[in-house]
């Protein structure tokens, strides 16, 4: 934002002043106004596709008045919104309902659900066997676009469309451009997404079984990163770099860095001879 | 075709010069013109067969200097292609109808005698109101019907199909002899503003006729003030309402009013590129508007400096991939981009930000086909047709079960019963019209008590239903509102993109219980489930898709929900459509033993031999009414819920 | 599909990631269908990572991932159709060429084909030709007021032998 413009809104009846243009779903978790949604990330752009977000509009926002996914509220002068109301309520209990048939063996989407009163659903559940994402996926579509339009390399994606549609990589085929940073786990608000890191491998259990080799340290031995992740992290880094840290883990590096700042204190670069 | 020097034009001398030319081919002063009808409907009932007819006749008669021999689009009445439209020079127009190949010579004797084929005229046209232009085609023939006095035509208002069924599609200068392109020069060339051009379309209250009906002044004006030296313009032909058709003739019949319409709103809104979205499966559409297009660059009318002015525009052709969802704004621009059909958050709305993330102006191609007329007559004008806050003319397909089917063009405002029963002239085999069907999968049923309802945006909405593109399929007693609102449903369900929860997860649940409740497996509280879900998709659903998938359930539940109730407590279904619900029996005093039956039965489930009465197995039988076709008796009925005494085993026929 | 081919497609587009639909309808249009071989070179091409253009080509219904047969049958299941009895003529078509199965692919478009490869049957959701209802598309080519009685005569046109 350039400006920082403040405008006064109102949400559930209680007046705020806001930099104008905020989102009012991100500004209600900063004050604490519960508002349930699983779509959303501060890094990406609205998507719209949990709709757990709905909130009343009362007026103002250049929406019409009524039911609007939060997340694509803007602030602006003069917005009234309510966040809790009978239809909200009642909106969430079928979306709820529909999230537990969808996602049947989620204990995340079971726990949310419970908080806001829905135990049970009376649809059917979705259960595919041998589902790369445990029958636990909510197609909050994060994974996707993290992976597309942030880290850039597009490992994975929709497939087909609609009630069946799945994320997974093409053909479901192992893919050779996973560079394993694992951002697609991070963000996935149901933990539906696996990876595994077994002896030099990371296993992309999830996706295809997706393998990438791992970096390991040359003191201790240990595989510490995937190596096309680190491949790419070092070339975004500063060339003047000591090479030695390059090929140490964590550990091992923090444990050099520490006896090399000894050493300057102390005058005793002896020290710094390390097999 | 061998490429002609084409000159650009720039004056208005030169645009009556093209004009003149096009006269010659349209009203030849001294040859007989034929036009065969040849859009897609035309096409598929034979149309081929009559022109090849007509082109061997005329080839070895040797009368090639007699008769120029051509094509045309869709007078609207579909149900009776092929259309022949025959003029002799001073005589009106003549439409045959439903021509068969042997009668072409039949038609052209009587022609070349100044007369009629009684047996196959339909009707004739002795002054035709382009709007853009007028036409007089000579007087007589008495014995033949006025075009509009035909009960068909008597309601009807040709603005949009102005020039369908009498031009030539495939000709530019057939459409400049009409009045065609000459709106550019009174917005280039006559000192209007983008915004004074603006000021006109919104006077005249033309609404978004994709559906929505959002005025299209306002929307061009909002894509006008924002600042981008790059905007587009779209045309949305991605008609995908099954049943709906009205598009796919505008665009065969006459592709370049919808050409002419988007330069007048690039000017006004400022864009230097237009693209229209088409679906995949209007191959013929695609082809008209290409080389449409084609013709209006060779005179200048697209590209650079069109008319000599400094104005720059140019239209490309993109073709859909089989997405319904396609047709909603921000999924059409996401196709556009290359990517899935998958709807965008809004705001930012298109106008502000959309193809590429510039400003974007998207209208539906009758709405397109609607600026020339308007700016050529004006608002004031326009404001004559149609009602109160819904100006204009709509034009619809009327399908289903009625006796006349075909696209109708007739004011906003029109009733329901006018269009179904005086133009469409009632059900078929004298069957009781039960509802109409309206808007397509985002639209609802409206029931026969309310035929007398106005068609248009506003009171369409006040009985829950949407105008929508003009679809309006028309049910009968033989119909199921039930399973109408499965087969919508189930539509919807293949079309949703996948996005967000409510239509992905939600419609499909609701298909569900419907097509438990059609089979006989529906519980109690399966109707209020529906009612509460339906509320739910409608009001949290990311786009329009979702957001009115659930009407044709929420519509059929507020008119027919006896049904419901019949087909969950009774287990019955009236119309004896679901299958499951349905049994069928042989009328054993009908029943000749003639073996019909029994061999077009997919599961052997009726046994008998020649000259006995055969029996179907219940047991076997899966109810799929290939016997209840093919029977020549009426021996076998349909029934739901009662069953008739049949013999066990077959017996032998009894003589009478 | 050899790749000089590819490269003559995709020069009639400025802007190849723009244009994804097109050229992949371009490809279909003398391939038939997409193949697996094929994508990833197209992917490259056009500067698209492999999954995206997987989900787009899996999105669209209009986009065959299999081969397909010599004559392409669409059963029209739209509206009027629908209430024309167009299911009936869809279950007879597939009676009378032998197919049976599931017939759902990766982007959930019904279409089976026959294992002599002449013709593939198919759903589509309309042609548009509505007062002709119900309507079969063959290679493009309309049939209205289909009957199932109709139906052998037709398919004689394009090679088939009667039922097996």
């Amino acid at each position: 934002m350039i400006m920082n413009k403040k405008v006064e809104i109102k949400i559930d009846d209680t007046a705020y002043l806001v930099n104008e243009g905020e989102n009012i779903l991100s500004f209600c978790k900063t004050v604490g106004i519960d508002i349930p949604a699983l779509c959303y990330n501060e890094a990406l752009k609205p998507y719209g596709a949990c709709r757990l977000c709905v909130v009343e509009v009362k007026k103002g926002g250049n929406v019409r008045p009524g039911i609007t996914a939060s997340c694509t509220l803007k602030a602006s002068e003069g917005l009234e919104i309510i966040t809790q109301t009978e239809e909200i309520h009642q909106h969430r209990k079928i979306l709820f309902q529909l999230y537990l048939a969808q996602a049947p063996d989620s204990q995340v989407i079971h726990k949310l659900a419970e908080k806001y009163g829905v135990n049970e659903t009376p649809f059917p559940p979705k259960r595919k066997e041998n589902d790369n994402l445990g029958n636990e996926c909510v197609l909050c579509g994060q994974c996707v676009r993290v992976c597309n339009e942030i880290i850039e390399k597009g490992v994975i994606h929709y497939i087909g469309r609609g009630y069946y549609v799945s994320i997974n990589t093409a053909y479901n085929m192992p893919s050779d451009i996973c560079m394993g940073c694992k951002a697609c786990a991070e963000v996935c608000p149901t933990g539906a997404i696996q990876f595994e890191d077994i002896g030099d491998t990371r296993h992309g259990h999830s996706w295809s079984e997706t393998k990438i080799p791992l970096k390991q340290c040359s003191i201790c031995g240990a595989y510490y990163a995937p190596q096309p992740f680190d491949e790419k992290i070092l070339g975004k880094m500063n060339p003047e770099i000591e090479k030695k840290l390059t090929e140490m883990c964590p550990v091992c590096r923090r444990k050099y860095m520490s006896k090399k700042q000894t050493a300057i204190k102390e005058n005793r670069f002896s020290i710094l001879n390390l097999k | 075709m061998v490429g002609k020097e084409k000159n650009k034009i720039i004056s208005h001398k030169q645009l009556q010069d093209v004009a003149g030319k096009g006269l010659l081919s349209l009203q030849p002063p001294e040859k007989i013109r034929i036009a065969v009808g040849y859009a897609t409907c035309g096409i598929a009932a034979g149309a081929d067969a009559v022109y090849q007819a007509f082109e061997d006749f005329i080839r070895k008669e040797q009368l090639t200097d007699e008769i120029i021999l051509t094509k045309t689009g869709c007078f609207g009445f579909c149900k009776q292609e092929p259309f022949v439209n025959v003029v002799y020079p001073g005589k009106p127009l003549v439409i045959y109808y439903n021509v068969a190949p042997e009668e072409v010579k039949k038609i052209i004797e009587a022609t070349f005698q100044k007369d009629v084929f009684l047996e196959k005229a339909l009707c004739k046209i002795e002054h035709w109101n382009h709007h853009t232009a007028e036409l007089d085609y000579g007087k007589g023939f008495e014995q033949v019907p006025i075009w509009n006095e035909l009960p068909y035509y008597s309601h009807q208002q040709k603005v949009v199909m102005r020039n369908a069924g009498i031009t030539n599609p495939n000709s530019i200068e057939e459409y400049i002899a009409v009045g065609g392109y000459k709106s550019l020069f009174k917005v280039l060339k006559n000192n209007l503003s983008p915004d004074d051009v603006i000021d006109i379309i919104t006077d005249s209250g033309l609404r978004g006729r994709g559906g929505a009906g959002f005025p299209t002044g306002i929307k061009w004006r909002n894509t006008r003030k924002e600042n981008s030296e790059t905007k587009y313009i779209i045309c949305n032909a991605d008609e995908g309402d099954p049943g709906a058709y009205m598009n796919r003739n505008e665009m065969e019949s006459d592709p370049h009013m919808i050409i002419e319409g988007m330069i007048v709103g690039a000017y006004a809104v400022g864009a230097s590129s237009g693209y229209i979205y088409i679906r995949a499966e209007y191959p013929l559409a695609i082809n008209r508007l290409q080389r449409a297009i084609e013709q209006a660059r060779e005179y200048g009318l697209l590209g650079n400096n069109i008319l000599g002015t400094d104005f720059s525009f140019d239209i490309k052709i993109t073709c859909g991939a089989g997405a319904f969802v396609c047709g909603e704004e921000t999924a059409l621009i996401a196709s556009l981009e290359g990517e899935a059909g998958r709807p965008r958050v809004r705001p930012p709305y298109p106008s502000v930000s959309g193809l590429w993330q510039n400003p974007t102006n998207i209208n539906n191609v009758e709405t397109w086909c609607n600026v020339p007329v308007i700016i050529e007559k004006g608002a004031e004008w326009f404001k004559t047709l149609g009602s109160q806050n819904n100006a204009g003319t709509k034009v619809f397909s009327l399908v289903g079960n009625v006796n006349k089917v075909g696209l109708v063009e007739v004011e906003l405002g029109t009733h329901i019963e006018t269009i179904v029963c005086e133009i469409g002239a009632c059900g078929i085999d004298d069957n009781k019209i039960k509802a109409v069907q309206t808007g397509g999968p985002s639209g609802g049923c409206i029931p026969a008590h309310l035929f007398d309802t106005p068609v248009d945006y506003d009171n369409m909405k006040k009985v829950g239903s949407i105008m929508g593109s003009g679809g309006i399929v028309v049910l009968d007693e033989t119909s199921c509102m039930v399973d109408t609102a499965k087969y919508f449903l189930n539509f919807s369900v293949d079309e949703s993109c996948g996005k967000c929860v409510p239509c992905r997860e939600g419609l499909k649940h609701m298909h569900e219980i419907l097509d438990r409740i059609t089979k006989g497996k529906g519980k109690s509280e399966d109707i209020d489930l529906l009612k509460v879900m339906s509320d739910t998709i409608k009001k949290t659903s990311l786009c329009g898709l979702g957001q009115t998938a659930p009407n044709p359930v929420i519509t059929t539940l507020q008119y027919f929900e006896n049904e419901y109730i019949q087909h969950i407590e009774e287990k019955v279904c009236e119309a004896k459509v679901c299958r499951e619900l349905t049994s069928f029996y042989i009328v054993a005093d009908k029943c000749t033993g003639c073996t019909l039956c029994a061999k077009h039965c997919p599961v052997d489930a009726i046994s008998g031999q020649a000259k006995y009465i055969h029996v179907i197995d219940q047991e076997t039988c899966i109810s799929c009414s290939s016997c209840f076709n093919v029977c020549p008796f009426d021996a076998i009925v349909k029934l739901s819920g009662e069953s008739i005494d049949t013999p066990e085993n077959p017996i032998p026929v009894v003589k009478k | 599909m050899k790749v000089e081919e590819i490269d003559e497609i995709l020069k009639k587009y400025s802007e190849p990631t723009g244009q994804t639909l097109s050229i992949l309808e371009d490809i279909q249009a003398r391939e038939g269908y997409l193949s697996k071989e094929l994508m990833p070179v197209v992917a490259k091409k056009i500067g698209l990572p492999l999954a995206k253009l997987y989900s787009v080509a899996t999105f669209y219904s209009f986009f065959n991932l299999q081969p397909v047969g010599t004559h392409i049958i669409s059963v029209c299941m739209g509206t009027a159709c629908h209430v024309k009895g167009a299911t009936q003529i869809f279950e007879a078509l597939l009676d009378l060429l032998n197919l049976e199965g599931e017939g759902m692919t990766e982007n959930r478009k019904f279409i089976l084909t026959t294992e002599d490869k002449c013709c593939t049957v198919t759903q589509a959701r309309c042609f548009g030709a509505c007062s002709m209802a119900p309507v079969i598309n063959i290679n493009e080519k309309v049939y209205g007021y289909v009957t199932v009685q109709k139906l052998p005569k037709i398919l004689k046109e394009y090679g088939w032998k009667g039922k097996k």
